[in-house]
């Protein structure tokens, strides 16, 4: 099984607040992998510095082999857009886009002409129950709505990896379980990777195994079960 | 509510009268009931006779209630087993694992460790039921939620003491 | 990616509709005026070419087909109810002589030719004030191809040969000038072309600077608007580069609809500047008007512009996946910015006493010094918000003081940006006013009852190859009982004598009039200039001459001076008077009349100034309405919270009020002073004049400007109060 995400010895400070201080961990290709932790430990630091929207102050990340701590922001950028997707908590979707034109983002920005890119992205609203909601603006969408156009979004360029920070964290208990099961469901079949930043054990227990983090380590044993 | 393997924690950290360790429990783990002499002395005899604690001739001439119990390497073992084994992930769990912190603390014994086992295996208990709901069908649904919320309530007692472990160590240990 | 951000452009709701109109406006003034100033540019020039032919005088210069018969050709200057005309006398010699624009051919003796406008006045005019300068009958109207404006006075007398050859300044020509006189150097008729493409030049630059940063103001603060927006999508992958992109977008998507409706707006201006006159002579319209270039220029270069000042503005705004989860406090401006608009300063007093030599010298230093000191200006303005804000701060008693005084120290830079348009345009006011106000003072048109107005004077100057009339030479006959006149005054001619002025006059007839000055005590004979104006530099007497009365009355006639009530019909009717009587010399005039040239440029200038100055007004007003939305909406929760928690709305309006009045007004004042200093230091080393205070229009124009910057202030408020409603508290 090869390792789709590493990170070795990974440490980052804001200013005189060290984050994460030397952190280790290994994610296997087709893993669903739940990282939990207090608050303040350093969990969405790490997952911010493994999708490559931070770069940490010392150590290694590998991702599908490659190294990225080094890149440029336009280079991390690209990988966001082509082998990365995301599900946060709160307001990703840009309000003056309609649903369907928020889910073919990353593929309009990919280059990807407007057409195929819409129509790409409409075949994710039947399988996530979205259906009748594509020209919707996000200001008229409910929670739950709005996160599973995000995850649709997330997925719609097929993506290596899915991270996902907190993403039940604004909804209630039912429609938060609602989430996780397409997420789980959808990642699987596509075979993606995910990395699941959660407080919530119930929500932890949707990955294969969890990895916590204390202090800006990883107090778990790196090695996959 | 395991009471042989308390008394055996307690008489690890040091040897006792059966009185003392009755005052002992009523004290740590009673919870505001007392329990009974008789339940004490005898699980001590059984405890005694599977080799896992010794009388001790203390204050010779004295009667029944000044012998001195002192635990056995047998013993030992087995509060270090029970310690660093968790418990099987099941609702109201919550006073053996109450005792088995203290105990540890009072054993200076690595409490974090413990409470990080006990974690993963609710965690991977959870996991087992979430797919149960994921494939089975509503009744079993709905019961697998049930126990979901309470090891969910376990996990958080067992955050929310990890955090204050320290406080808790200077309070059973002066 | 372009498409995506036109999308984000048009459908951002009400707010995004208010921006894009709020900066498509100021672009549609913008290039209205810009437009305005290019057609202005061409109508000079193109106003001074069809001044060409006057200059035929200037042989070298004639590059026009050669005629087989030499005309006679003089020029010279009339005038008519203070307005400048243009008498040429020819005569043609045969068949074949060169013939201006406008006309078929040269005017036999005994005819003339006179333009629409100078048609019109003859038919209303008395002959007596008018008709009778001119020898012969009116036989044709010049048609417009020979006219440098609608309303230009022209007039194409015809002569004999000998009957020219008497008149000063009569020379042969046999080809038409039709090179514009700014290309000729000996050409006395037109404008001198350069000084007016370098004002205009500056106007359009004095345009493009306030409207180019409320464009930076503007896209700087969308950005924040659209922070989260630009956050997510950053998340998902797109890069920096694409995200400044999709913002610059929406700002040149208002930039090409603003340029629209420029264009659109234009012909209504220009039907308004066809009144203003530039120049002294009023443009044809068809010479308003723009070449392909100016439209090319304009219709690409502004939106080009307006994306370059929108890129150039997100250059700081940094957009993270994260949006910005902390705020750093930015570095404090430092002391160094107060260096530039010393230096200005300094280097405009340097050159009191020291003027440049040559006119290039001259431009370069005081235009240089101007502009060092506009720069100077913008580059302090952080410094001295700061330093201002700081001790508002140290000295506020209420809450809303210190809050907004830390706030502006805290980002001077922001606070100022919102006004800084603002004080150019009233630095630019001010220097202007202040110069043309101080101009025109010393120099300008004076009213009826001023010697400068009441009094005609003709005269004949040696040196400039005037033949002198001789001593007996009579004052023609029915001038002094003309209605109107009061006296009319025999200069004799002197000489050279020593200092002395070359003009001699009998003491006793100058005591008649003591308001044109007196004689030294004593004097018999006092030495005057031709024209009577007064003694030089401040003194009370008119320096005695030595000649005695009976030695005057020998010397020749150096000027006969009318001294007339001011009245129109008398001016004119002496003016017909002399003309008719002296034919062959330079034609009778008052001093203002040789004046009134200079100084109506100077006020139609003074006009094109406060046209500019209202649109960087308008457009500053734009840049401040913005920065104030974007303030409050920026802190739309701390005041919610703070309404909520017991602080009254009239606390938060103080806030606000301070935060930009403060400001305001402040860099207002340094503006006007800054403004006043150098226009007076640029008074003294060209002029060596003093700065005089400004007329009623300009206290008016910056009470007009200061106003409606605090009435959008005061506009903001309803705002505040809607945005810090409780319901904008709640937690989702």
């Amino acid at each position: 099984m090869t390792a789709a995400l590493e990170a070795r010895g990974v440490a980052l400070s804001f200013g005189e607040t060290p984050a994460l201080r030397g952190a280790d961990l290994t994610v296997l290709a087709g893993e669903i992998v739940a990282v939990m932790g207090p608050s303040g430990s350093g969990k969405s630091t790490l997952l911010h510095c493994l999708a490559g929207i931070l770069v940490p102050d010392a150590g290694e990340i590998e991702v599908l082999g490659e190294r990225i701590d080094r890149l440029s922001e336009a280079r991390r950028s690209e990988l966001r857009r082509d082998r990365f997707g995301f599900v946060f908590q709160f307001g990703q979707l840009v309000p003056e886009l309609t649903a369907e034109e928020n889910v073919a983002l990353p593929l309009l920005l990919s280059g990807v002409r407007r057409e195929p890119a819409l129509r790409r992205a409409r075949e994710w609203f039947g399988r996530l129950g979205l259906d009748g909601l594509e020209k919707r603006r996000s200001g008229e969408l409910s929670g739950g709505q709005a996160q599973r156009v995000a995850l649709a979004r997330g997925l719609v360029g097929d993506p290596a990896v899915l991270f996902a920070d907190e993403p039940t964290g604004a909804l209630d208990s039912l429609t938060g379980e609602q989430v996780m099961e397409l997420l789980v469901d959808s990642a699987r079949t596509q075979g993606a990777t995910v990395v699941l930043v959660t407080h919530e054990a119930r929500i932890a227990a949707y990955a294969d195994r969890e990895i916590m983090v204390r202090d800006g380590r990883v107090t778990t044993p790196a090695v996959a079960s | 509510m395991s009471v042989p393997l308390t008394l055996l924690g307690l008489l690890e950290r040091q040897p006792s009268h059966g009185y003392d360790l009755k005052r002992d429990y009523d004290l740590w783990f009673g919870h505001g009931r007392a329990v009974p002499f008789g339940q004490v002395y005898s699980t001590l005899a059984r405890l005694a006779r599977d080799g896992k604690v010794v009388m001790d001739e203390v204050t010779p001439g004295e009667g029944p209630e000044r012998k001195r119990y002192v635990i056995t390497e047998v013993g030992a073992t087995e509060v270090d087993t029970w310690l660093t084994q968790p418990v099987a992930p099941e609702p109201h769990q919550q006073t053996v694992l109450f005792a088995k912190v203290v105990l540890a603390l009072m054993l200076d014994r690595p409490a974090e460790d413990y409470l990080d086992t006990q974690r993963r295996a609710h965690l991977a208990r959870m996991r087992e039921l979430t797919e149960t709901k994921r494939t089975g069908g509503l009744v079993d649904g709905l019961l697998a939620d049930h126990g979901l919320f309470h090891l969910e309530a376990d996990l958080r007692w067992i955050d929310t003491t990890s955090a204050r472990l320290d406080q808790l160590r200077a309070q059973v240990k002066p | 990616m372009i498409r995506l951000g036109v999308r984000l452009a048009l459908t951002g709701g009400r707010a995004a509709i208010a921006r894009l109109a709020l900066v498509g406006g100021a672009v549609a003034v913008g290039v209205a005026l810009l437009l305005a100033v290019l057609a202005g540019l061409n109508a000079v020039d193109g106003q001074n070419l069809r001044y060409a032919w006057l200059n035929s005088e200037v042989t070298a210069a004639a590059t026009g087909p050669e005629a087989a018969d030499p005309a006679g050709w003089v020029m010279r200057e009339d005038y008519f109810e203070g307005r400048r005309m243009a008498r040429i006398d020819v005569a043609a010699t045969g068949p074949d002589s060169p013939v201006p624009p406008g006309m078929t051919g040269l005017p036999p003796a005994g005819e003339y030719y006179v333009s629409p406008a100078l048609a019109a006045l003859l038919a209303t005019t008395p002959a007596d004030q008018l008709g009778d300068r001119f020898p012969g009958r009116p036989a044709g109207v010049i048609g417009d191809a020979g006219l440098p404006g609608p309303d230009a006075l022209i007039a194409v007398v015809g002569r004999t040969p000998a009957e020219l050859a008497g008149i000063q300044g009569a020379t042969t020509i046999t080809r038409m000038v039709s090179v514009s006189p700014q290309d000729c150097d000996h050409c006395r008729v037109g404008t001198g072309g350069a000084g007016m493409t370098l004002i205009l030049s500056v106007v359009a630059a004095a345009l493009l600077f306030p409207l180019l940063m409320f464009i930076g103001t503007a896209t700087r603060l969308a950005a924040a608007r659209r922070e989260q927006r630009f956050a997510a999508m950053r998340l998902v992958g797109a890069t920096p580069r694409q995200i400044s992109l999709i913002a610059t977008v929406e700002s040149t998507v208002a930039a090409v609809a603003g340029t629209l409706l420029g264009f659109a707006l234009f012909p209504l201006l220009r039907l308004g500047l066809v009144r203003i006159t530039f120049t002294g002579e009023r443009f044809f319209l068809g010479d308003l008007s723009l070449t392909w270039v100016n439209v090319l220029l304009v219709a690409v270069g502004v939106p080009l512009g307006a994306a370059v000042a929108a890129r150039a503005a997100l250059r700081r705004v940094r957009i993270t996946p994260l949006g910005v989860a902390r705020r750093v406090t930015p570095r404090p401006p430092r002391a160094w910015r107060l260096i530039p608009v010393a230096a200005g300063l300094g280097e405009l007093a340097w050159f009191i006493d020291r003027q440049p030599n040559t006119t290039d010298g001259q431009t370069a230093a005081y235009l240089g010094g101007i502009f060092l000191t506009m720069i100077g200006l913008v580059v302090a303005g952080p410094y001295l918000t700061m330093a201002g804000s700081r001790a508002l701060a140290r000295l506020a008693r209420r809450p809303a003081t210190l809050i907004a005084g830390r706030r502006l120290a805290d980002d001077p830079r922001a606070g100022f940006r919102a006004v800084s348009g603002l004080m150019l345009a009233l630095f630019v006011t001010t220097v202007a006013t202040g110069v043309i106000t101080s101009i025109v003072a010393n120099r300008g048109v004076t009213p009826v009852g001023t010697a400068t107005y009441d009094n005609l004077s003709v005269g004949w100057y040696p040196d400039h190859g005037g033949k002198l009339p001789g001593p007996a030479t009579p004052i023609p006959a029915g001038l002094t009982t003309t209605p109107g006149v009061k006296d009319v005054l025999v200069v004799h001619y002197q000489g050279i004598i020593g200092n002395l002025p070359l003009g001699a006059i009998g003491c006793a007839d100058l005591a008649k009039h003591p308001e044109l000055g007196q004689c030294a005590p004593g004097a018999q004979v006092g030495a005057v200039y031709a024209d009577l104006s007064g003694p030089d530099f401040g003194s009370t007497y008119f320096d005695a001459s030595p000649l005695t009365l009976a030695e005057l009355a020998t010397k020749p006639v150096n000027s006969f001076v009318v001294l007339t009530d001011g009245s129109r019909a008398a001016l004119e009717h002496s003016r017909t008077l002399l003309e008719t009587a002296f034919p062959a010399g330079q034609f009778p005039a008052t001093e203002n009349e040789w004046r009134s040239d200079f100084s109506r440029t100077l006020v139609q200038w003074q006009r094109l100034a406060d046209v500019v100055i209202v649109a960087s007004l308008a457009i500053a007003g734009c840049s401040l309405a913005v920065s104030l939305a974007g303030g409050i909406n920026e802190r739309k929760r701390p005041f919610a919270l703070l309404r909520l928690t017991g602080a009254r709305l009239a606390e938060l309006r103080r806030v606000i009020t301070l935060e930009s009045a403060v400001p305001l007004l402040a860099v207002s004042a340094v503006a006007i002073g800054t403004g006043f200093t150098a226009a007076a230091f640029f008074l003294r080393s060209q002029l060596q004049y003093d700065l005089k205070p400004p007329g009623a229009s300009y206290y008016v124009l910056v009470a007009l400007g200061l106003g409606f910057s605090l009435a959008l202030i005061a506009s903001t408020m309803p705002l505040l109060r809607r945005v810090t409603a409780p319901s904008e508290v709640r937690n989702d």
